[in-house]
């Protein structure tokens, strides 16, 4: 019988080399995240399909994969480490000793169409702070956030030793080396295109093209922050009931002349409006987000790292229940959320936000502030820096 | 350097024209050569490369950031609903999706009609959102000749002056959708590019586009 080494769709195997980096890399943030006092959890990749019903919404529900076993339950494979997580500990908040500060790290599968660098399984590290001062914790959080993009990045590009951000202890010190021919032909799926065509015939110079200038701009880590619901007062407020959807869903997509339309312009030019007045009841949680970028933005510019406010980013994650977007793609954040790109990656490098309402919703109370990063997506990052 | 791609046929004109009214001359672009730089020309400071490619193939070139940004029909990302941003659409090289048959009205069949076009997801969407339960079937060009020659009893495909239509005698039943050249942006290169973007965003804004 010949046996054939394909794989299903969306999934892939990391051999050799492929898997020393990967550890490497997972270990270099597991250490990091020890460091600052986050006890690593161990989840299993089977759960019911029950508990993620009020979790998760449409479009995250759809994507996991469940089927019957032969006990006639329905089961789920872990398709998010945050909801599962916060289900197991929700019975027990009142034995907990608050705050809590945990990691975990491992795949997740998730049936959604292909695109690019979109694959099925995904491998992440996350980090979940639970409990505590919510504004404190936030910041806590996106530092941790900060700090793990550049340590996966090989501690090329720290941030600044002054204007310490809260919560840093220390820079990691282990540097990668350069890759290997096996490495750079390894993960090619989540690479963009134009990095796998230079991993693949050498770099434009050896191409025999004349190589692209940088000019500094596009070199940059970019941090985008926002605030879930922060537009919907004004998407209601600009397109009523019945078009606020489809208006959130424009601006989302950068749409000018939506924005234009509906008064809020500066909100796709600039990431918010120059009246913050405008939001209504989230003016104020912007203002305070304004006020954290700026200080993120001290203290990690030297690093390479340009942190936004960008309420468009966010748009379509609506709170509001006459907004039907269904909070979009990752529905349970309700208060502050980031996103970290590079260039060269086809998808945000890491997400992350506040998800009080999945606690709540468990009949628990407690604040929670959380993120995962995506580590195919940090190995690829890493083969095109060392590369440059 | 700002990659751009840029659609061959019917979509180029308008958008060269748009980029030009924006400050962006590309009048050395040579449509037999696929990549072309234009060392005299940037967008704020940043050169410009120039990708020609076919209009169905950008969307995915623009996913995959082979290039940072492109010119695409909006018929085409109805279709194929990349994960891209679609910051403006330009107000030159405007057309209409339409229902067309051979009669003035819609057929009238006992069972379901059958539709031919070149769009099977957009226009099943569309349809069906007018309680019109149709077949669909794929055809790759000549969509008129789908109700013509008895394939189907109509056909849904892109109407810009109604020439075809007048010249094979087929009646426009009704408007879908407006279809219009659409500015996109890969994600990574709008986060990366964000200042040069919106600087050549706010002048095609300016220029080429406009309320309907």
């Amino acid at each position: 019988m010949k046996i054939s080494a394909g794989l299903p769709t969306g999934v892939s195997a990391a051999l050799f080399d492929s898997a020393r980096r990967r550890r490497r890399l997972e270990a270099r943030l597991s250490a990091l995240l020890e460091e600052r006092g986050f006890a690593e959890v161990l989840l299993p990749i089977l759960d019911y399909f029950e508990p993620y019903r009020p979790l998760l919404t449409g479009p995250r529900l759809e994507q996991l994969y469940r089927f019957v076993d032969r006990d006639g339950q329905l089961l789920v494979l872990r398709g998010d480490f945050t909801p599962m997580l916060a289900r197991l500990l929700a019975p027990h908040l009142d034995e907990l000793e608050l705050p809590l500060r945990l990691y975990y790290r491992g795949d997740v599968v998730r049936h959604q169409p292909l695109r690019p660098g979109r694959m099925r399984e995904y491998s992440q590290v996350g980090a979940e702070l639970l409990g505590g001062d919510e504004a404190e914790a936030d910041e806590k959080m996106l530092t941790l956030f900060f700090d793990l993009l550049l340590a996966a990045r090989g501690g090329r590009a720290r941030r600044a030793e002054s204007g310490q951000a809260p919560g840093q202890q220390g820079a990691t010190k282990e540097h990668t080396g350069p890759y290997s021919t096996e490495e750079q032909h390894s993960w090619t799926g989540c690479m963009d295109a134009r990095m796998q065509r230079d991993v693949r015939h050498g770099l434009p110079e050896a191409r025999g093209e004349a190589p692209a200038p940088g000019d500094g701009e596009e070199q940059t880590l970019r941090v985008v922050l926002g605030v879930a619901g922060a537009l919907d007062e004004a998407l209601l407020a600009a397109a009523g009931e019945r078009e606020a959807s489809d208006l959130a869903l424009r601006i989302a997509s950068r749409d000018r002349t939506a924005a234009r339309r509906a008064g809020l312009a500066d909100v796709v030019e600039r990431g918010y409006p120059t009246d913050l007045s405008v939001l209504g009841v989230t003016a104020e949680a912007v203002s305070g987000l304004l006020g954290l970028r700026d200080r993120l933005s001290s203290a990690y510019r030297d690093a390479g790292v340009e942190v936004e406010v960008d309420l468009a980013e966010f748009a379509a994650a609506a709170l509001d229940p006459r907004i039907g977007v269904g909070n979009g793609p990752r529905g349970y954040y309700d208060g502050l959320m980031f996103a970290a790109y590079a260039p060269g990656t086809a998808l945000a490098l890491g997400v992350g936000g506040r998800y009080d309402k999945v606690f709540r919703s468990l009949s628990g109370d407690c604040s929670a502030v959380g993120f995962s990063l995506g580590l195919d997506l940090l190995l690829e990052l890493g083969l095109a820096e060392a590369r440059s | 350097m700002i990659t751009i791609g840029l659609p061959k046929g019917r979509n180029l004109g308008p958008a060269r024209a748009a980029l030009a009214a924006a400050g962006l001359n590309l009048d050395g672009l040579d449509s037999s050569r696929l990549r072309q730089r234009f060392p005299d020309q940037n967008v704020l400071g940043t050169p410009v490369e120039v990708l020609l490619l076919k209009d169905w193939d950008l969307p995915l070139y623009v996913e995959h950031g082979i290039v940072d940004c492109a010119i695409v029909g909006s018929d085409v990302l109805e279709e194929t609903q990349p994960d891209v941003f679609r910051p403006l659409q330009l107000k030159d090289g405007r057309s209409r999706l339409s229902l067309i048959a051979e009669t003035p009205e819609l057929p009238k069949r006992s069972g379901q009609l059958r539709a031919a076009t070149r769009y099977p997801t957009w226009a099943a969407r569309l349809l069906a959102a007018r309680n019109l339960h149709v077949e669909v079937i794929h055809l790759a060009s000549s969509i008129e000749l789908g109700p013509l020659l008895d394939l189907t009893d109509v056909a849904v495909d892109i109407v810009q002056t109604g020439g075809t239509l007048r010249a094979h005698d087929l009646h426009e039943v009704e408007v879908l959708a407006a279809v219009a050249p659409t500015f996109v942006v890969n994600r990574a290169s709008f986060h990366a590019h964000r200042r040069r973007l919106s600087g050549l965003l706010g002048a095609l804004e300016e220029t080429e586009t406009g309320d309907d």
